[in-house]
């Protein structure tokens, strides 16, 4: 099966008068696999959202090439535009038409004629939970509801390749969880995904491939379980205290910790440490209070993006 | 459906949702010919002009020419709505071209324009008794939609260039005072003094407005006018162009 997707030493630079020159991309090559949920990870300003406008005729390359379904965006921007839906990072809707309205237009500028619109809009509204909101503007919604409007639009039509662009930002729980099903449905009738997020359990859960940019580059590629064998050592603990020791802190400053999370009672410890050091710190913990709850798993992709992207340890409470 | 046909589809849907916009949009320009055109006439003591007709006969082309200045500045300014709503980058994403955004953007408004000069030429000629040259009606209808393209397009560049809603609105009030200001729109252009008169005959509003007058009252040279109008045509090209260009660098 042909990649819905490829790109070769993507570069794109801005240049601003009096400022230094900034590249955005540099130099990036990845392909997608058609019928794949592709995911673009990275931390602010790593260039995701840059390659996603370049990918969507938003945005003119540097250099570089790019096929979307076969298509150069730049070269033949109408056919990329022909095949792809886009969900931009930013709340966008048209805030004077109703909910159908925006599903009306959406529809009519892709195509659809006004039975195959009314159609669709049923599902849409059911699945998006907008049923009760369909005649009213999208000015009156709150953020929440805009988003959805804005994320059921794509559901509508029926192009090969999707990019959604922190699609999940204001979504709740269930519904978030819905669409995500959706759009392992969709991936599985051969529609291709491409997403951002910094959300990584949703990447994690969401994605066949993953490529984790940095500094508009690639840092890491592959799928969830080849990304974690990058983690090489990379021990996550948790433990819950029957009351949190106060000497906690000092107490596992010896093993170098990746990243301590301390919420309440409960400490979330990543290190990077052979096993046997593992167990002494476990021991150790041990030694510390009474423990309620401890356990040790490999990384999770969290752990990893932290790891690939953060220049220093990072701790949190 | 085409991608024309879907954007004058959401345009229309827009416009449809407030009602009062309609209305004021179809009949403001006849307001503006009754208050303004009936009271210079009343103070000027009912005299012709030089030219041989009344002031209301005479502003009437001047008022189709502002109606079409006023419906393209609003439409160019709609860019900044549709960015506000980020709509406006969405839709670019969108099966159509960048010149299909542009055109359809302004076609609907250029409808809304033709059935406002119907609208007050029709009641120009009941109300005020202005003699209106019906066989000309095809040349009219022409230098609305003509005229309002172009305005359109040439205000897009600057909604498109210009990021600051403030700066446009300040950049729209400079156009007003002086494009129109120094044109054949409020009063006839020979009488003024050379520099006025020189700055008139190079603004394409006073190239509209001739042409407005020669169709709806017969007024003008033709071959001046014509000349008038081919300046025009080449005005909206580049305005178009620029617009387009303008939008590709988005």
């Amino acid at each position: 099966m042909a990649d819905a997707i490829v790109v070769h030493d993507l570069r794109k630079t801005f240049t601003r008068r009096g400022q230094p020159e900034v590249r955005a991309v540099d130099g990036l090559t990845f392909s997608v696999r058609r019928g794949s949920i592709f995911g673009l990870l990275g931390p602010n300003g790593a260039g995701k959202t840059t390659t996603l406008k370049m990918l969507t005729t938003l945005l003119r390359p540097t250099s570089g090439e790019i096929t979307v379904e076969g298509f150069d965006p730049v070269k033949d921007p109408l056919e990329v535009r022909r095949r792809i839906s886009v969900v931009i990072q930013e709340s966008a809707a048209d805030l004077f038409l109703s909910v159908v309205d925006n599903f009306g237009t959406f529809g009519r500028f892709h195509g659809l004629s006004s039975s195959a619109i009314r159609e669709r809009m049923d599902d849409v509204l059911d699945q998006f939970e907008l049923r009760s909101e369909a005649n009213r503007k999208v000015m009156d919604l709150s953020g929440g509801f805009k988003r959805r409007v804005q994320v059921a639009k794509v559901f509508m039509i029926d192009t090969p390749v999707v990019f959604l662009d922190e699609f999940s930002t204001g979504m709740d729980p269930i519904l978030k969880r819905s669409v995500m099903a959706r759009l392992r449905q969709e991936a599985t009738r051969g529609r291709t995904i491409v997403l951002t997020t910094q959300i990584l359990g949703e990447a994690e859960e969401l994605c066949d491939d993953i490529l984790i940019m940095r500094a508009g580059r690639q840092a890491a590629r592959g799928d969830i379980n080849t990304l974690k064998l990058l983690s090489g050592g990379l021990y996550e603990i948790s433990v819950t205290f029957a009351a949190l020791p106060e000497s906690l802190e000092n107490a596992i400053a010896a093993y170098h910790p990746h990243r301590v999370e301390v919420t309440q009672n409960s400490a979330l410890i990543t290190v990077r440490e052979q096993e046997g050091r593992v167990l002494d710190l476990v021991a150790h913990l041990g030694r510390l209070g009474r423990v309620l709850r401890i356990e040790v798993s490999g990384a999770s992709l969290e752990d990893i993006f932290i790891e690939l992207t953060a220049a220093a340890p990072e701790v949190s409470t | 459906m085409s991608a024309l046909s879907a954007i004058m589809y959401r345009e229309g849907k827009i416009r449809a949702t407030n009602l009062t916009f309609i209305f004021w949009d179809l009949f403001y320009p006849l307001g503006y010919l009754l208050v303004f055109g009936v009271g210079m006439t009343q103070a000027m003591g009912m005299k012709p002009l030089a030219i041989g007709v009344d002031y209301n006969a005479f502003f009437l082309a001047g008022v189709l020419g502002m109606a079409s200045f006023g419906i393209a500045s609003n439409t160019a300014w709609s860019f900044f709505m549709d960015r506000d709503n980020g709509i406006f980058f969405e839709m670019l994403t969108y099966p159509m071209r960048r010149a299909e955004y542009l055109l359809g953007k302004g076609l609907f408004n250029l409808l809304v324009s033709i059935a406002q000069a119907v609208v007050t030429v029709m009641l120009a000629e009941i109300v005020l008794d202005v003699p209106i040259r019906w066989s000309s009606l095809p040349l009219l209808a022409a230098a609305v939609f003509i005229g309002t393209a172009g305005w359109f397009f040439f205000y897009a560049i600057f909604a498109l260039m210009i990021r600051r809603n403030d700066v446009f609105n300040t950049v729209t009030s400079v156009f007003y005072f002086i494009l129109l200001f120094a044109s054949s729109m409020f009063y006839p252009v020979e009488p003024l003094p050379t520099p006025l008169r020189q700055l008139s005959w190079a603004n394409p509003i006073t190239w509209h407005v001739d042409v407005l007058r020669y169709a709806t009252i017969g007024v003008g040279q033709p071959a001046i006018v014509w000349l008038e109008a081919a300046g025009f045509l080449i005005f909206t090209a580049a305005a178009f162009a620029g617009a387009l260009w303008a939008l590709k660098q988005q």
